[in-house]
């Protein structure tokens, strides 16, 4: 189990890979960005993007399937406050394997309380060549190893 | 038939549209896909969480917020996608049966120094709930394009 204290500043943490399908885009898209490049095989081949391509609120969802596969459900997480900043660097298509590189950059304890902290990330996620098509930088709140928080009370 | 194009919008202007309810059985699809953590797909490892019940993904929420803005506003715009976003904040928990409306204010536009025939414009967006409170924020960022491009 993954508590705050394990979350140091620079730790690097690898994790994915998943696969990419045109059924897995198009089922997304007829849910939640039913625009024609994401969901008609035709109008997209026609589109500046030349094909179809996944929604990026897709890629996104994508993202956090491998981070929880890859260690959150295998931590003491409490959620997300939110996302500092997100960007859509490349378009991600039918067959490309994704994968994700997480570098801890920074965090902290909140004062008020002493059971949580935040852990802040920079995410890259990857195609099978390399190529950068999503970034993140986004907070985690974790637990403290119990043992620790008295520790740190007294110290203070 | 898209007929908005980028001089047609100025800072200020507000957006206003929705409704969308949320239902247990997309919580727990979507969830069970993208997002399988117990306070999104266990109901009752969820009772017994910090949130005391069943909440959506943040990325479920993400998505419902896009779905809204492709019935209302993206069809009508010259779009040209997005590069990304700023500042989301997922503020409160969304809930099985939470009625999720959309608030959206112009913060920035300017055209863009590389390409004339483009436009970029950026939104202060909130989704709220039917008690009026905030759950979600975020600052979007969209291309469109020109009249004059």
């Amino acid at each position: 189990m993954l508590y705050w204290e394990d979350f140091t500043v620079g730790r690097k943490m690898e994790f994915g890979a998943m696969e990419v399908t045109e059924e897995d885009i198009i089922e997304y898209a007829t849910e939640f960005d039913p625009q024609s490049f994401h969901i008609d095989k035709e109008a997209a081949s026609e589109h500046f993007f030349g094909g179809i391509i996944a929604s990026g609120w897709h890629t996104a969802a994508m993202c956090m399937r491998m981070m929880v596969d890859g260690y959150l459900n295998n931590s003491a997480t409490m959620g997300s406050p939110g996302v500092e900043q997100l960007r859509w660097k490349k378009p991600v298509r039918p067959g490309e394997t994704l994968h994700v590189t997480a570098e801890i950059t920074d965090r902290s304890l909140p004062r008020s309380k002493l059971e949580l902290g935040f852990v802040k990330f920079s995410h890259i996620v990857c195609n099978q060549d390399g190529e950068v098509k999503m970034t993140m930088i986004s907070s985690g709140m974790f637990l403290r190893k119990p043992s620790k928080i008295s520790v740190q009370e007294t110290s203070q | 038939m898209s007929t908005v194009y980028f001089e047609d919008i100025a800072v200020g202007d507000k957006t206003v549209f929705g409704e969308k309810k949320v239902t247990l059985e997309e919580i727990l699809k979507f969830a069970q896909k993208f997002d399988p953590q117990p306070f999104h797909v266990d109901e009752k490892a969820a009772g017994e969480s910090i949130y005391g019940g069943l909440i959506a993904s943040g990325w479920h929420t993400g998505g419902m917020l896009m779905r809204m803005m492709v019935d209302n506003m993206v069809n009508q715009r010259t779009g040209l996608g997005s590069p990304g976003f700023d500042d989301l904040r997922w503020i409160l928990p969304v809930r099985p049966g939470d009625i999720l409306r959309f608030e959206s204010t112009v913060i920035e536009t300017r055209k863009s120094s590389s390409r004339p025939d483009m436009g970029i414009i950026r939104a202060q967006v909130f989704l709220l709930n039917q008690n009026d409170e905030k759950v979600l924020s975020v600052k979007t960022i969209g291309m469109m394009k020109t009249r004059t491009g």
